[in-house]
This record gives structure tokens, C-alpha cells and sequence, in this order.
């Protein structure tokens, strides 16, 4: 039996002012359906035509790997996920792939893995059937595990190039002790590099989290929803589920300020990294779209603050802020770049005195609308066709997994006030929650 | 001129598009739809191919003055203020021969959008201070970001030496020297001569009315009608024997590309062959074709590996290529992304072998019908967003082949196994390759580079014969590499 919720919402883009009760931000009528195993198809036909995208969200990230020395496994499955099964060889599932002009692919991030597809319409059938199989035969010998690491290596290579890489692995690793985001997604280097030996852990993981109650189905395009839970039945439906509950470490509350420091061999211009322990992903409280804003409100291209360092005085060629959607207490982080190092100092106070300002003052109405008004036209410009529909509504998936996340969300942005704003920044910015990296090339003035 | 691509009169598209540049008039690719979006493309057909000798980077920089700058009526910062609220972007995009300014609004916002669009390319405001910093930026885009990007570094060296001694040999953003001399007047200078409507192509697709297009059109014609200059051009001197150029950097991996110059662009009557060859060697960023198979999946070298027939920057962050890169000349590239460094040498021997092995053998019958299938259907997956379907529109525009995607469709399904097999033979090899390597200890190296030396691979799990027999032929395949080939540049020289 087939639990459904079937929701048919209005296509008004946009929510009304504050004041008057918000309509739904997602604009297509979707529908939800729950297999028994604990498996959800989450189905919204767009009405753009031809193409077809699935996007397979697993809730397990790098925040899973809760067990020393196996940091960047749930990334490793996301390479492993294409080596075969019986029935599709690697060989025939991209033979597959090919002959339907398909795009394939996967990513994760710390708290999923997502494996997705985009293809013709005509080919939904054998792309839910091969995706099935993958998920419940995965098979791998121990040589070809090995020689797959290698790839993961590689891939940890080619990001290390760059500076702001070094910097964000630093950053999360001093300003976390306990959660595992204290890793990047690719895992500490040591990990990886002992990646080759860890064949019989690898089952291991795979059983714990490639069960169908980790796991949401998202398919957008040019579909039916019968259709599409008709086949998830099929394909699906004898998948069992499993039991197993990471224990995942709690972060203990930060009681003083952090600061390190990456030298960096070669040459950049300075990095600096503001960071503070922000709150757990909650629609049903204002404080994660209260910081969201706030991260527009004083950092972004039209804040004072960057009309101020990047613009007029120029001591800074990028600063951007950002306040992730995690599952667990995520970082509220600022980034510049600065173009002397004598100056980090000065746009390192400019950016403490900023956040002292948000604390101090409400913001003014109209700012805060006309980041309402961003934060839905952003949207609205995302989803301009079937596959960026279903990339939007995975990130909320992979939060509680139903497209009406993003609703929820944004009527939070919609019932903000200033003093919300003004609050959040003084729970949330403290010193004591505060950490601060900076990167400079080696030899350079700190 | 206003070419329509679902117009009936696009057959005649390209007797009209010569009509129109003998008569120095814009062109225009619109495509209206029922989008709520609006999706504009304006193209420049003038780019660093057009940069004086001495001054690599103004095209660049004088782009740059237009889309991240002020205009006479309005600061940067209330144009950033106005475009904040419609979460609108602007942005150019600047290659050989085109200078894009691409941009999206919600048609609720068109209006407002519009203004400051028609603002900042009519009415530059050519203030000194939003100079000092496109300027600052272009310069720390090379020194702090293109030097720590190996794999984008690398292939921009890749082009820059495959072009020695012509307009295309610069890299587009410039060089550090030149962009530190290049004054504002020079950018006033550039825009006067080459921002003409003989140049542009509007194009603009998604939700808009036709009286809007009228005003736009009317709008840019205020641009003078022709182009003050004739840009330089000539054809890529060939490449005499195989040559590499190492990047020497502190790096833990090795980027490696190679490549040669292609006579054959879009206008060719060869390009869909091409691309089925080429896809079937190295389909960008997936899985299952020669490159990525042989040297990721079956021996771990890397993360992956590719091969091109026409420039695809960006491509570590792209798994598409962007529109509106015209060229007149394009180079066959493989790119072999960061090895370790133990492998470096097996890794190019392998690329080059399975180039080799493509020339010799050809596609199978099973491998082309599947390519091409591949191919046909994924042009559908390249042309989803409206952007792209009016960027590649405005391509086909620039190489005289109007409706690009069908007419690339009807093509592939013409070919043939010999078609693809005849131009793998006719436009590729594997002697006279230019290389570029971005790597730590580059004499050293250089050094086994040019060694005849055996290169075997140590594997950390046991291989089939199928792939050890192989290895056997590769570890010891000439490079044909001689020491005087080889040029070994500190990174900091680089585009300095």
C-alpha cells in the first residue's frame, strides 16, 4: 500500500507582503508517496517539455561519518554507486545512459548524496529500473574498490590547488571539535589516503545507509505522477529497509573565540574567514531565515559594508557571506579576499564592527523587504527548467524531506521583522561562538 | 534584421545575415516564448583577437568598464542597489572574438531591468574609480586565481603556445604588465572603435513583447553603424615537432593538457563527425567514453579525462559548455586531469596511445551508432535553459549555420561510421603536439620526459591482462620529447 499526499498549489510565484497571509512559494502541484520499505517519490510534473530529471537524494553525508579514520566515505559512494551490479555492468549502465543521450551524475554534500539523471521522457522507465538495481545490488570487488579511492584521490588533488579549499578545510576543522562537520566532504587526506584498505568497511556503510527510509526520490519534467509511483512500486517496492541510527556527536557550545592560521605555499592574495556556530536548519522558528537575511543585509554586493571595502576604499576584491540550511548547528560564515596583507587586520575589524551594528540596531523595513523580494526572484530565475526544479527541491528534501520545506521556509522570510533580524544577530554572533581563519602566502606579514 | 528561429523564413537566415553585415546593420536572434523570464545574450563580435600587440587585456578590461561599472547618470552602487531586490544578473563574458553580456531578469522586473542594462553598454560612465578595480580584479584574477587553478592554468597555456605568434596567443584576460598600462582612455578608445552595431548581435529570448524588442533595437542604435578597426587575422602557424611547456609551481598533482590546431569549426562540413569522434574519445565530464574508461576507471590516475574540438573554459566547474565562444580557429585538446606526480609520464604516454589507437583503428560500428545516438539526443539536454538555446542560436549566427541545433541533428543522422573514421584520419595525429604540464620539480620532469625510460605503473590491486598487456606496450611509448622541446616557466612569468 502507497500512503499519497497529492498537493495542488496555487502558481502564484509570490508572496504578498508581511502583513497578508503568504501564498506557497513552490509553484507546481506535486505529489508524494510513501512505499512501505520507508521510501518517498516525490513527483512534480513542469510544464516544461521533452526532458525529464531524477534526483535521488540519500541523507547521508559527510555528518554520518561518525567513526575515526572513515571520514569522505559517504563521497566515496557516490563514486561507487557506478561501478555495476549483476544485472548492469558498469559498461552496460553507461551503454544505457549513452544511447538515451542522458546526463548522469553525483555529488555530495554534509548531509546527502545525490545521484541524478536528466534524459528524454521516453526513457523514464529503464532509468527508474536501472537506478533500483544500483541502489539494492550494488556490487564491487576489492580491486576495483581500490582503483576507485584512487579516483577519489585524484579528485582531493585537483581541488588543492586552490587557496580557498585549504581555507575552508581549515576553518571547519578549528571551529568545530566534536561534530563531524568538522571534515570537509572529501575527508581528511589521512582517510583517504587509507581509503584502499577500508573494502570490508565499505559494505558496512553501504548497509547501514543505502536503505530505502535514507532515501527520496525527486522526479521533475515532463511526467505523471501515477505514472512515476507505478514504477517506483515496481522497481522499488521489494527493497528492504534497514535499522541503523548514527550516533552523531553533539558539538558541545564554544566558549571562547578561535583563530588559526593556513600558510599557504605559493602565492595569493590574503584570505580571511569570519565564522560563528549558527543554529540547526528550523522552519518553524524565524532564527534560520533571520540569519539567512542577515547574511544579505550586511555582506552581500549592496551592503554597506561591501559598497564600502570592495567598491570605495577597494581594500578587498570579494567578500560574500553565507548561512547554510544543515541538519545539525551550521557555520554563519563571511569570506574576503584582500588585496594587501597589512590591511586583513582593518577589514577584519570592519567586518566584527558590522555584525556589532546588526546586533545593535534594527535593520530598516524596506531592506529587509527588498531581500524578501531577492530571495523569492532568485528563486523563481533558478528553476528555469526541469533539472534546476529538481536540484532546488533536493536541498529541501535532504532537510525533511517534502518540497513543502521550501514553502514553510519561505514564509518564515515572509513573517520576518527587524527585531528578528536584530536578534538573531545577537544570539547567534557572539564572540564566544567565533571562529577566524586567515591564509597567506607563506613568508607574508599575518 | 530580426531572425526568428521558428520563423518560417529561417531557411533564408543566412542570405539575410550577409544582406545585413554588408550593410553594417545589428543582427538579431529573438525567441520569443511564454517564460516568465527574460533571458538576454548581447554579443560583440570584437574580443582580444582584437587587443592592440601592446596591449593584451583591453578588450577584457573595457567589457569589464561596462558590466561591473557605473554608468554617466548612476554610480556602480546604485545599479548594484537597483539590481539587488530582482536577484537580476549582468555579466560579460570575453573571448578571441566576442565580448557577451549575459543576463536574466523576471519579466516582472524587465522595465527596471532594462534601464540599467541599456545604461551600462550605451551610456558607460568611464569613471577612473570603478577602473582601479576591473583593473585590480583582472590582474589578481591572474596572479591569485588562474595561478592557483592547475587545470585551468594549464589550458590556457596550452592555447597561448599553440597560437605563438598570433592574435589569439594572448590570454583573453590579459597580462599583468599589460593590464597594469593600459589606461582608461585606452578602454574609451576600444569601445568607440568596436562597439558598433556592424559588431553586435542582440539577442534576447523568454517573455517579453514585441514593442519591447522594437525599443531595444531602436535603443542600440545609437552605437555607430560600422567598426573603426579591421582586427589582424591569421591562420595558426603549424607546430613542427612535439613541444612542452611545464609550468613549474609548489603543487602536490600534475595537470597535464595537449593539443593542436583544427581547421574545422561549427561552419564545417566535418564538425559532426568530429564530434562524434571526439565524444567517443572524451565526452566532457561523463563516464563510459576511451579516456575516462582506460585511464580512470580501469587504472585510477585520476579523476578524469576528456577531449574537446572546440575551446571549453571553465570546464572543472561546467558540465556544459557555455555559448557565444565563437573562434574562428579551434585547436583538438585532450585534457588529463592533476596525476600523481609518479604517474605523470605513464599518463601522457597512455593518452597519447589511445589517440594513437583511435587514428589507427577508427570507431567501431556498435561504438558510432551509439555516439551518435548519445549525440543527437543530447543536444535536447544542452539546449534545456532558454539562455543556452539563445546562445547557441546566436553561435549559429556566427558561423553561418542558423538554426544550429537541428541542422546538427540532421547532419548526425546523416553520417557514417567511414565519415567519422575519414575525418579522425584527416584532422588528427599524434606527432607535433603542443603539451602543457602544471607541476612541481618542472626540470626534473623535463628531465624523464625526454628519457626513453621505461615508465611502468605499480598498482595497489591486480589488474587483468587486458590492461597489463597493454601497460606493457605503454610504459614504453615514445613522447617524442627532445630536451630542446621542452621549456621549463616558473609560474609567476606565466601570463605575466
Amino acid at each position: 500500500m502507497v500512503s499519497r499526499l497529492s498537493l495542488s498549489l496555487s502558481c502564484a510565484i509570490f508572496a504578498a507582503a508581511a502583513q497578508t497571509p503568504p501564498q506557497k512559494i513552490f509553484p507546481y502541484a506535486y505529489t508524494q508517496d510513501d512505499l512501505p520499505n520507508g521510501l518517498r517519490v516525490v513527483t512534480v510534473p513542469t510544464d516544461f517539455p521533452n526532458i525529464v530529471a531524477v534526483y535521488i537524494v540519500v541523507q547521508t553525508g559527510s555528518r554520518n561519518e561518525v567513526e575515526p579514520g572513515h571520514t569522505g566515505f559517504a563521497h566515496l559512494f557516490e563514486h561507487l554507486m557506478f561501478k555495476g551490479t549483476e544485472k548492469y555492468s558498469q559498461q552496460r549502465y553507461n551503454d544505457a545512459i549513452k544511447r538515451m543521450g542522458g546526463a548522469s551524475n553525483a555529488f555530495t554534500t554534509s548531509d546527502f548524496t545525490c545521484f541524478y539523471t536528466v534524459f528524454s521522457k521516453e526513457d523514464l522507465p529503464t532509468v527508474l529500473a536501472m537506478e533500483a538495481d544500483r541502489f539494492q545490488n550494488l556490487k564491487y570487488s576489492e580491486a576495483e574498490f581500490k582503483t576507485e579511492t584512487l579516483a577519489v584521490l585524484g579528485e582531493y588533488n585537483k581541488n588543492a590547488s586552490s587557496p580557498f579549499q585549504k581555507l575552508n578545510e581549515a576553518l571547519l576543522d578549528t571551529a568545530y571539535s566534536t561534530h563531524t562537520y568538522k571534515h570537509t566532504t572529501m575527508g581528511f587526506l589521512k582517510d583517504i589516503q587509507d581509503m584502499p584498505n577500508q573494502y570490508e568497511y565499505s559494505q558496512k556503510f553501504f548497509s547501514r545507509y543505502y536503505r530505502p527510509e535514507y532515501v527520496t526520490i525527486v522526479v521533475a519534467g515532463d511526467v505523471k505522477a501515477k505514472a512515476v509511483r507505478d514504477l517506483a512500486v515496481k522497481d522499488w517496492g521489494a527493497w528492504k529497509p534497514g535499522d541503523y541510527k548514527p550516533g552523531i556527536p553533539v558539538e558541545p557550545p564554544q566558549d571562547a573565540p578561535r583563530t588559526s592560521h593556513v600558510a599557504w605555499n605559493g602565492r595569493t592574495l590574503p584570505l580571511l574567514a569570519v565564522a560563528y556556530k549558527g543554529p540547526a536548519y528550523d522552519d518553524s522558528t524565524t532564527d534560520t531565515a533571520a540569519l539567512d537575511a542577515l547574511s544579505y543585509l550586511a555582506f552581500s554586493e549592496n551592503s554597506e559594508l561591501y559598497q564600502k571595502l570592495v567598491i570605495q576604499e577597494q581594500k578587498a576584491d570579494a567578500l560574500y557571506a553565507s548561512s547554510p540550511n544543515q541538519v545539525d548547528p551550521s557555520l554563519f560564515q563571511v569570506l574576503a579576499r584582500v588585496k594587501k596583507a597589512e590591511d586583513v587586520e582593518y577589514v577584519r575589524g570592519q567586518i566584527l564592527a558590522t555584525v556589532q551594528h546588526f546586533q545593535d540596531k534594527p535593520v530598516d523595513g524596506s531592506r529587509l523587504d527588498a531581500v524578501r523580494k531577492h530571495l523569492r526572484y532568485e528563486l523563481a530565475l533558478r528553476m528555469d527548467n526541469s533539472e534546476t526544479v529538481a536540484q532546488v527541491v533536493a536541498g529541501y528534501v535532504a532537510l525533511r524531506r517534502t518540497p513543502d520545506t521550501m514553502n514553510k521556509l519561505f514564509e518564515q522570510y515572509a513573517r520576518l521583522t527587524p527585531q528578528d533580524v536584530q536578534q538573531a544577530a545577537a544570539k547567534y554572533l557572539t564572540e564566544n561562538a567565533r571562529t577566524i581563519v586567515t591564509l597567506d602566502a607563506v613568508g607574508a606579514a599575518k | 534584421m530580426t531572425c526568428q528561429v521558428k520563423s518560417k523564413v529561417k531557411r533564408l537566415a543566412s542570405l539575410l545575415l550577409f544582406a545585413s553585415a554588408a550593410a553594417a546593420q545589428m543582427r538579431v536572434m529573438a525567441l520569443p516564448t511564454n517564460s516568465p523570464l527574460v533571458a538576454f545574450r548581447i554579443v560583440f563580435t570584437a574580443g582580444s583577437a582584437d587587443d592592440p600587440p601592446a596591449k593584451p587585456g583591453l578588450a577584457y578590461l573595457t567589457a569589464m568598464m561596462l558590466s561591473d561599472g557605473s554608468t554617466r547618470t548612476q554610480t556602480y552602487r546604485e545599479i548594484e542597489d537597483s539590481l539587488f531586490p530582482m536577484a537580476a544578473s549582468f555579466s560579460a563574458q570575453v573571448d578571441k572574438e566576442m565580448s557577451t553580456f549575459i543576463g536574466e531578469t523576471h519579466v516582472d522586473n524587465l522595465e527596471g531591468y532594462y534601464k540599467l542594462v541599456r545604461g551600462m553598454l550605451l551610456e558607460p560612465g568611464w569613471r577612473e574609480e570603478d577602473f582601479k578595480r576591473v583593473k585590480d580584479d583582472a590582474i589578481n584574477g591572474i596572479k591569485s586565481g588562474l595561478r592557483n587553478n592547475d587545470e585551468e592554468l594549464g589550458k590556457e597555456v596550452l592555447y597561448s603556445e599553440i597560437y605563438q605568434g598570433m592574435s589569439y596567443s594572448h590570454y583573453s584576460m590579459g597580462t599583468v604588465t599589460s593590464l597594469e598600462a593600459i589606461k582608461l582612455d585606452d578602454v574609451k578608445h576600444f569601445y568607440a572603435s568596436h562597439y558598433a552595431q556592424a559588431k553586435l548581435i542582440l539577442g534576447i529570448s523568454g517573455g517579453y513583447k514585441p514593442a519591447f524588442l522594437e525599443r531595444m533595437k531602436k535603443d542600440f542604435r545609437q552605437l555607430p553603424a560600422a567598426a573603426g578597426f579591421q582586427p589582424r587575422r591569421e591562420e595558426p602557424r603549424p607546430i613542427d615537432a612535439t613541444r612542452a611547456v611545464i609550468v613549474d609551481k609548489d603543487t602536490r598533482s600534475v595537470a597535464i593538457s595537449l593539443g593542436f590546431p583544427i581547421s574545422c569549426t561549427r561552419r564545417n562540413p566535418d564538425y559532426a563527425a568530429l564530434l562524434v569522434a571526439s565524444s567517443y574519445l572524451g565526452q566532457h565530464r561523463m563516464s563510459g567514453s576511451v579516456l575516462y574508461d582506460e585511464m580512470r576507471e580501469k587504472r585510477g590516475l585520476n579523476y578524469g579525462d576528456y577531449s574537446y574540438i572546440e575551446y571549453f573554459p571553465r570546464g572543472m566547474y561546467q558540465m556544459e559548455p557555455s555559448p557565444n565562444l565563437g573562434r574562428r580557429y579551434q585547436i583538438f585538446q585532450i585534457w588529463i586531469r592533476p596525476v600523481q606526480p609518479s604517474t605523470t609520464k605513464f599518463a601522457l604516454r597512455l593518452a597519447t596511445y589511445e589517440l594513437d589507437k583511435l587514428i589507427k583503428d577508427g570507431l567501431s560500428q556498435d561504438g558510432f551508432a551509439m555516439t551518435r545516438d548519445f549525440v543527437t539526443k543530447y543536444i535536447n539536454v544542452l539546449m534545456r535553459t532558454q539562455s543556452a538555446q539563445l546562445g547557441f542560436a546566436i553561435d549559429g549566427l556566427y558561423y553561418d549555420r542558423p538554426d544550429f541545433a537541428g541542422k546538427l541533428k540532421q547532419d548526425l543522422a546523416k553520417l557514417t561510421l567511414a565519415d567519422v573514421n575519414r575525418v579522425i584520419r584527416r584532422y588528427l595525429r599524434v606527432d607535433r603536439l603542443m603539451i602543457a604540464v602544471v607541476s612541481n620539480n618542472g626540470e626534473e620532469l623535463k628531465q624523464q620526459l625526454v628519457s626513453d625510460d621505461p615508465s611502468p605503473m605499480i598498482y595497489n590491486s591486480p589488474k587483468p591482462a587486458s590492461v597489463t598487456d597493454v601497460d606493457k606496450i605503454v610504459e614504453k611509448w615514445p613522447l617524442h620529447l627532445k630536451a630542446d622541446a621542452i621549456k621549463v616557466v616558473p609560474v609567476d612569468r606565466v601570463f605575466q
